[in-house]
């Protein structure tokens, strides 16, 4: 193996193969895995991003959890596209959890996070210290779209390696230079002659790469028009075959023998332990194997998970309240106070608008329940320990801190512990908690036996952390003449929900002590969105910390999914004080935004957008949500359209037109489908998906009351994207935050009633 | 004890009667391609087909299933090559795919007894939850299937299936 200044190890792979791995400069690291036995006998474990296996095959490791949002296929494509590699030979593998896949754009990302005290040191990529962080952590956790920011370039660069290597074998054969070479198909090509990359292996395990590495001169780029909707995709989904047979291995489906199944009961959602239970009553049950308890919670093994449900429930664990406890009626009490009594801190302002709004124009509150993730898969985690190594099959978010919450969990060392990531079946962020890893751990060491713990959907419902409730009293101050706007200010109560999430996932701590670090505190992540892309003179975002019982967490969209609803909302009710046109009102305060304003007009195009006037049915919203990236911020913009009526006192969306700027495209039928479905899952949070509490127990806890969308409900649903060679911006989030507030605002339309509560069901409406 | 037929084939399982067959299918007899969602029979998840019609399994228990026929994910068909299965890939209507055995099923028991469905015949059939937004997809895929059930169109042949490959086994 031979090291390139740049960190790229090439050569000989396991069975004469090729392989390209980082090596782990400056620092050293120990490496996570160690070779397997048995049929791979021979095959090393690097940390690689790239595999080229004798016959030619490739293999490309993919160091994000899938879950669903296609990320495993889009870094097959930039390595097959740089490569030159056919399609049909390329597949992914998991990347364990290593340092070398430290996200430092997420780190800069989430620098108020883990660096409270001094974020600016560290919130952009680029930041010595966001990079050391990302690496000695190792912070690799998929959230917040940063996989192509982070990492389509390093898979380039190492995909580029690995086509040099193999043209200099080619050109040494023809004796050419290698620079006058290209590779397309699985071959590398003079124009005219071509030789197989299989056979060209062997010898191209001799050749330096070149130093930088030689690009294409093009990224991956599909244009929108090439792939209208319904076309065939250059690059179909890899994982979708074995999705659709039963095949596919999700962490509820590993075997391992010997292994039990489990079943778990939590207390009350909030500061809730262990009271009693009745061992006794279990003892008849056949297939239970063991009981095991804990602070917080009391699991039974079976022989199926049947079996292990059946004795737990038998067994009627009770739960004793050790701090507060989640309860709706409080939780609104605290909010409405807070945000009638509390204390304002001034997050974000440009301008200052407190004088206009002595007397604002508009004032009024917009409330919005807690969400649940409720991923069709309920948390479930396959553990087994045997002789001091603890191996964990498990779909994380965050695998590096599963790990480390499984090795205290099990007295473990951490070197001493594995996790082999697996794709989770949904997800939308509640897989950013690691509770079921510990878990699991925990309980095959006492039962001494491999153990697969699988949540109950009570469970899940009960058990997750749901997005924050908020409440905001949004002021505006209009023009003399009603026409513009000169003052606005979003004043949010809620807790400091991120704060609270990321000391309670990045320092490994309880959900009380997190509670109480976050306790008080101004939080801007909590509150990102609310100040307004608007040109409006005066403006102001103000967060009145809110220390609720019921403890929160992220959900996709993160702040953006409440505060475009706030804001979108607001906005529509200004255009509607000012007699405007709510998409001219929105553009006439949009100068220097030309993206956003051609995602407004593009989908106004699409969706025959007649004004939103005379109950048309018809509402828009837009928003823009920003990364910044290791060479500046990247933006995602989009605009909705949303026809809406009320039928028999259930919402009823009959149509959704997004228009998406997301930059380049890698892979336009991906990218649709994430926008497709953000809206889709931006519907189910406008109409449902959400949950009161009473005495800690969710009154919401089945699917069935969570107001979901079933295929009946399904909207006409359109999308198109803007044809632009900007830095790619991840769709995933995109899609779901302007749906509620262009869902409301065509309800506006058609019933003339504005609705300022989410889940706009909630109303009695 | 209770016998019935999965997957065309004769089996006694050696359960409680009162164990749902989601249990008995994936924790006794490995199928683990139905899938648990709900444990109500809301979220169609664990779908299967029971004598000709498509049921939840989380629901029914082994005592109920006695004498009957069912037909899991893993029995529809030994390639892929189900229509069903061909139109979801090809339509790329399956992000997690945790719902998409279910879903199988499901669209492949509506179309075993109409061949020709209309888009409401689907919405009326198809009430598994989707939680990554492929609804939009789907109907066009079970529109597709039928194209294809019905010789109208040619097949979209997948990949062979593999022995699922887990990692760290």
């Amino acid at each position: 193996m031979r090291l390139t200044r740049r960190g790229l190890l090439i050569g000989a792979g396991a069975g004469g193969g090729l392989l390209l791995a980082f090596r782990l400069v400056p620092r050293h690291y120990a490496s996570p895995l160690v070779a397997r036995d048995g049929a791979d006998a021979g095959e090393r474990v690097f940390d690689s991003f790239i595999r080229l296996a004798r016959n030619g095959d490739v293999s490309v490791a993919v160091p994000f959890c899938e879950m669903g949002q296609g990320i495993a296929t889009l870094a097959a494509q930039i390595v097959a596209v740089e490569m030159g590699a056919d399609w049909k030979r390329v597949g992914v593998e998991p990347a364990p959890v290593s340092p070398v896949y430290g996200d430092a754009v997420l780190a800069a990302r989430w620098a108020r996070l883990w660096l409270p005290l001094a974020p600016s040191l560290a919130d952009r990529p680029g930041d010595v210290l966001a990079r050391l962080h990302a690496e000695r952590e190792p912070l690799q956790i998929t959230a917040e779209g940063t996989a192509l920011a982070a990492f389509e370039a390093p898979l380039r660069d190492a995909a580029a390696a690995v086509r040099a290597v193999l043209a200099q074998a080619a050109a040494a054969q023809w004796g050419v230079g290698w620079e006058t070479l290209d590779a397309r198909g699985h071959a590398v090509t003079d124009g005219k002659r071509q030789i197989a990359f299989e056979k060209l292996i062997p010898a191209a395990a001799g050749f330096d790469p070149p130093d930088p590495p030689v690009l294409r001169p093009e990224p991956p780029r599909e244009k929108p028009g090439a792939f209208p909707e319904g076309a065939r995709p250059a690059f179909p989904r890899l994982d979708l075959p074995p999705k659709v047979d039963g095949s596919f291995v999700f962490a509820g489906d590993v075997r391992l023998p010997g292994m039990v199944h489990a079943a778990i009961a939590m207390g009350p959602q909030g500061d809730s332990v262990l009271a009693s239970y009745d061992r006794k009553a279990a003892a008849d049950i056949k297939g239970l194997v063991g009981v095991v308890r804990a602070k917080r919670w009391l699991a039974a093994a079976g022989t199926t998970w049947h079996a292990a449900d059946k004795a737990l429930k038998a067994m009627d664990p009770r739960f004793k309240a050790a701090g507060r406890i989640a309860d709706s009626s409080a939780l609104e009490t605290r909010i409405d106070t807070a945000l009638h009594k509390g204390t304002p801190r001034r997050i974000l302002a440009e301008g200052d608008p407190d004088a206009l709004l002595a007397r604002p124009s508009l004032d009024v509150r917009y409330d919005v329940e807690p969400g649940t993730h409720a991923p069709l898969e309920t948390a479930t985690c396959t553990a087994r320990l045997e002789e001091g190594r603890l191996e964990l099959w498990l779909a994380t978010q965050a695998p590096e801190l599963a790990r480390r919450a499984a090795a205290r969990a099990a007295g473990v060392a951490l070197r001493d512990v594995v996790l082999y990531p697996l794709h989770a079946g949904g997800s939308f962020d509640a897989r950013l908690d690691v509770r079921i890893a510990s878990q699991a751990a925990a309980i095959a060491k006492a039962i001494g036996r491999p153990v697969q713990l699988m949540w109950s959907r009570w469970q899940e419902s009960l058990g997750s952390y749901p997005r924050t409730p908020v409440s905001a009293q949004l002021s505006a101050a209009m023009s003399p003449d009603k026409q513009r706007l000169l003052g606005w200010r979003a004043r949010l109560a809620l807790p400091a929900t991120a704060i609270e999430w990321g000391t309670r996932l990045l320092g490994e701590t309880s959900m009380p002590r997190a509670k109480a670090a976050a306790q008080g505190k101004p939080d801007p992540m909590a509150c990102e969105g609310a100040l307004p892309l608007y040109g409006i003179p005066e403006k102001a975002v103000d967060h009145i910390p809110v220390d609720l019982p019921l403890p929160t967490g992220r959900l996709r969209g993160g702040a953006h999914g409440y505060t475009a609803f706030i804001v979108e909302s607001f906005v529509d009710e200004c255009a509607h004080f000012a007699g405007a046109e709510p998409l001219s009102f929105r553009v006439g305060m949009l100068s220097g935004q030309p993206r956003l304003v051609a995602c407004l007009q593009g989908v106004a195009r699409m969706a025959m957008w007649g004004g939103g006037a005379d109950a048309s049915g018809q509402g828009i919203a837009c928003w823009k949500l920003d990364l910044e990236a290791s060479e500046g911020p990247r933006s995602g913009f989009i605009a909705v359209v949303a026809t809406a009526r009320q039928d028999n006192g259930a919402i009823r969306v009959d149509q959704l037109s997004a228009y998406a700027d997301i930059g380049r495209i890698v892979n336009v039928d991906i990218a649709r489908q994430q926008i497709e479905g953000g809206l889709l899952f931006g519907l189910a949070h406008a109409i449902g998906g959400s949950t009161a509490y009473a005495s800690g127990l969710p009154l919401a806890a089945r699917l069935s009351q969570l107001g979901l969308p079933l295929l009946a409900d399904c909207p006409k649903v359109d999308v198109a994207f803007a044809d632009s060679t900007e830095q790619p911006f991840d769709p995933g989030e995109l899609g779901m935050v302007a749906t509620a507030p262009a869902i409301a605002n065509a309800l506006f339309s058609a019933t003339g009633a504005r609705l300022r509560r989410l889940p706009l069901l909630s109303e009695g409406f | 004890m209770a016998q019935l037929t999965v997957n065309n084939q004769p089996m006694e399982f050696r359960l409680e009667p009162d164990t749902p067959l989601l249990w008995a299918l994936r924790d006794a007899a490995n199928l683990t391609g139905t899938k648990y969602g709900c444990g109500s029979g809301e979220c169609g998840a664990c779908t299967v087909i029971i004598d000709g019609q498509a049921m939840p399994s989380c629901t029914l228990s082994l005592g109920e299933a006695e004498g009957r026929s069912v037909t899991t994910i893993e029995g529809l068909s030994p390639d892929r090559s189900h229509p069903v299965q061909q139109a979801l890939v090809s339509e790329q209507a399956i992000q997690c795919g945790f719902c998409t055995p279910g879903l199988v099923m499901t669209a492949a028991a509506l179309l075993a007894r109409n061949a020709n469905p209309t888009d409401a015949d689907i919405a009326a059939a198809v009430t598994n939850i989707c939680r990554c937004g492929t609804y939009p997809r789907i109907t066009q895929a079970i529109q597709r299937a039928g194209r294809i059930l019905r010789g109208e169109e040619r097949g979209v042949p997948l990949p062979a299936p593999q022995t699922a490959t887990t990692p760290g086994l």
